[in-house]
């Protein structure tokens, strides 16, 4: 899920046809106020971070006079919204609110399609609404093959409510945005509050929207406007994390190299497959071991793509020690992953016989790969040894090397 | 016996002369497989490993008997070959595919419901049924035998790798395999552990499901509610990995696409517990699965 910041998904909704708020990008207090200033009127002013409930977190501010923009940018630029620090601002001009609308569309993982929630309670929390507004909310399941048409959507607003030519343009709004959820494979779009002016025009105020990872291949549009693989971090990439995207992105389709940086911890994790990364961790943590990062590979990477991996996992500071520890694989060539490993303790001046590594890969050239790494003095683990065992074992190795 | 696939079963490979999917049509017919026919658009004519390539499915069904797909075409020609797939007729299909956009597995898996054609996947590893020797996708590579052996356990894994470690467990318990399957380690997939626990339900020969589940999705919850509704009444031992995901903020991705806990649903710990209410045996530590195996004693 490739999330996007306000900014560039106002631009689509505009360019798809949605009215939104004239709106501009501050990267100062200075910006700010100049922007105040040419606007003319009264701004909202809100932290560009890709997370949502920014009101809640004080996240969205107004002001009124160039001074007013200042201020409050100089608050938000100083903040940090749930771990992302704010470096950009946005303002806009503040709508004459007659009523607040919203309208969600998001891929409903469990029901196997679309699905849109639409309320005339905007500007809270769809939780909120849930639970305290039941009669003010809809909830549309739309046919992934048939998709949604414009008349169903007076429909939903009419039922709700709504009339005259705010329910017109409002179908119409509703109608567009899910055009634009199927054209860009957005994964989340909502707008909220979806603005009735006091003038009576329909205004989307703000948008949320995430595009899915997987068709980026045919969205070069929007390249810039997307942080890939965002979905598997909860703050900014770190620099490892980010040393590690390029290192797998170099042979995009051989293997797979992840790797999330974890605070603190002195033990590498390198652990293969999904499933098999995931029960290894438990493992670990359940031996009393510290792991100082969560990584999966696998899906038989190139030796290079290992080298990569490895190179970054060992190079954070405090890492102590490395267990290499997978299930068995159906087609990951097993001497390949060694070399690779191989070679990035010897790059980094790493002995084995002083830095304790266990490895358990079990796979194409198990054997070759067996030799490779016993000839470099590590510690290797075969199918008689469970993902546990050697998980276990990594952690009482730590404790005869580094006795506490 | 078994479930899904059997000595009746005839497959087509969409996408058969890509790297992957050739060296897996080699282990495929080494297994005993029939794979029957292939298809890549304008390679018709041509053979891969002895199987006849064509290049539309409908040729390949006028010439063959074929009631089983395997896809192994790139994510973005899936949803096409569904289509294709589906309109002649083939009523069980495998995308071993990854990354397929969200957008188009919702389409495919509406197509192929909407056409009473089960779906497993995308992103399995596939299926393997021991004692017929009939495997449709990479799992068990060309070391079968070394995780997957006749017996009479199921296994349904949310993770391919653990499928085949999973196999391995209940070999080292003396036991063997009814039928595996790699469900997907997608949230969005064509058959869920509910689904397949139908099914093992009614085969006589198996006599027991091992589970593999994760973080995220309600597939655990749900055959929970399945079992305590009675719709399967043999032992389940289930594992669920990835508690430590539990400790980290929400909205997550840890392994697999599908895992992600989200609006507090999806938690191991969750999972865990509402299986044992219903009666399932909960693998503390991995390892315990042979335990168990062996405290049902069904040698």
């Amino acid at each position: 899920m490739g999330r996007m910041l306000e900014n560039h998904s106002k631009l689509l909704l505009k360019e798809n046809g949605i009215p939104v708020p004239d709106f501009r990008v501050a990267s100062s207090p200075e910006e700010a106020a100049q922007i105040q200033s040419e606007l003319g009127c009264p701004v909202v002013l809100k932290a560009l971070v890709p997370v949502g409930k920014r009101g809640k977190a004080g996240a969205v501010k107004f002001a009124g006079s160039p001074e007013e923009a200042r201020e409050r940018a100089a608050e938000l630029l100083g903040m940090t919204v749930r771990f992302f620090p704010v470096e950009k601002v946005l303002v806009e001009e503040k709508l004459n609110i007659a009523q607040e609308l919203f309208v969600s569309i998001a891929v409903d993982k469990m029901r196997k399609g679309p699905v849109m929630l639409v309320s005339t309670a905007g500007g809270m929390d769809i939780e909120e609404v849930a639970a305290k507004y039941k009669d003010k909310l809809k909830i549309i399941e739309v046919d992934p093959l048939a998709g949604l048409p414009e008349y169903k959507c007076r429909e939903i607003w009419s039922e709700l409510g709504i009339k005259g030519v705010p329910l017109r343009e409002a179908a119409a709004c509703m109608f567009r945005l899910y055009q634009i959820f199927c054209r860009y494979d957005a994964t989340i779009l909502e707008v909220n509050p979806l603005v009735i002016t006091k003038e009576g025009k329909v205004i989307a105020a703000a948008s949320l929207m995430a595009i899915d990872d997987a068709a980026m291949y045919r969205h070069p549009e929007l390249k810039n406007y997307v942080q890939i693989g965002s979905e598997r971090a909860w703050r900014p990439l770190t620099e490892l994390e980010k040393q590690v995207v390029a290192v797998n992105e170099a042979d995009p389709y051989r293997g797979t190299a992840r790797y999330t940086e974890m605070e603190g911890g002195d033990i590498g994790f390198m652990c293969g497959g999904g499933g098999g990364s995931l029960l290894c961790y438990d493992a670990l943590l359940s031996y009393g071991g510290r792991p100082a990062n969560y990584t999966e590979f696998g899906g038989n990477p190139p030796e290079r793509k290992v080298y990569g991996l490895v190179s970054a996992i060992l190079s954070k500071p405090g890492v102590k020690g490395l267990l290499v520890d997978a299930n068995i694989t159906n087609n990951t060539q097993v001497d390949l992953v060694a070399q690779g490993i191989v070679r990035a303790l010897h790059d980094q001046k790493i002995d084995p016989r002083t830095f304790p590594v266990v490895v358990r890969l079990i796979g194409v050239n198990n054997d070759a790969g067996r030799e490779i790494l016993e000839q470099s003095g590590i510690e290797y683990c075969g199918e008689e040894i469970s993902m546990s065992m050697a998980a276990k074992r990594m952690v009482d190795k730590m404790r005869e090397f580094y006795k506490d | 016996m078994g479930i899904l696939v059997n000595s009746k079963t005839k497959i087509l490979i969409q996408g058969i002369t890509g790297r992957e999917a050739s060296m897996v049509t080699r282990h495929m017919l080494a297994y005993g497989t029939p794979v029957v026919a292939g298809v890549t658009p304008g390679r018709g004519g041509q053979n891969v490993e002895g199987v006849p390539v064509y290049d539309t499915v409908k040729e390949a069904c006028l010439k063959h008997e074929i009631n089983a797909a395997l896809i192994y075409v790139p994510p973005a020609a899936v949803y096409e070959a569904v289509l294709e797939i589906v309109a002649n007729g083939i009523k069980l299909i495998v995308i071993i595919t990854e990354n397929i956009p969200q957008h188009d597995v919702m389409k495919c898996l509406r197509v192929a419901k909407e056409a009473g054609c089960r779906i497993i996947g995308p992103n399995t590893v596939g299926i393997i049924n021991p004692q017929e020797r009939i495997k449709m996708g990479a799992i068990g590579g060309d070391n079968v035998e070394r995780c997957f052996v006749p017996g009479c356990v199921g296994v349904i894994s949310r993770s391919g790798g653990m499928t085949a470690e999973t196999a391995h467990m209940v070999k080292m318990a003396g036991l063997g395999v009814s039928t595996a399957i790699g469900i997907g380690g997608d949230p969005m997939i064509g058959s869920t552990p509910v689904d397949l626990l139908a099914l093992f339900e009614k085969d006589p020969d198996t006599r027991a499901v091992v589970m593999f589940g994760e973080p995220g999705t309600t597939y655990e919850e749900d055959a929970a509610e399945f079992i305590t509704a009675g719709g399967f009444t043999k032992p389940l031992i289930a594992f669920i990995a990835g508690r430590f995901t539990e400790d980290m903020p929400e909205g997550t991705v840890f392994g697999h696409a599908g895992a992600i806990i989200e609006g507090g649903k999806g938690k191991p710990s969750t999972k865990m517990r509402l299986l044992r209410e219903a009666g399932a045996f909960v693998a503390e530590n991995y390892d315990d699965i042979i335990t168990y195996l062996r405290e049902l004693k069904l040698n």
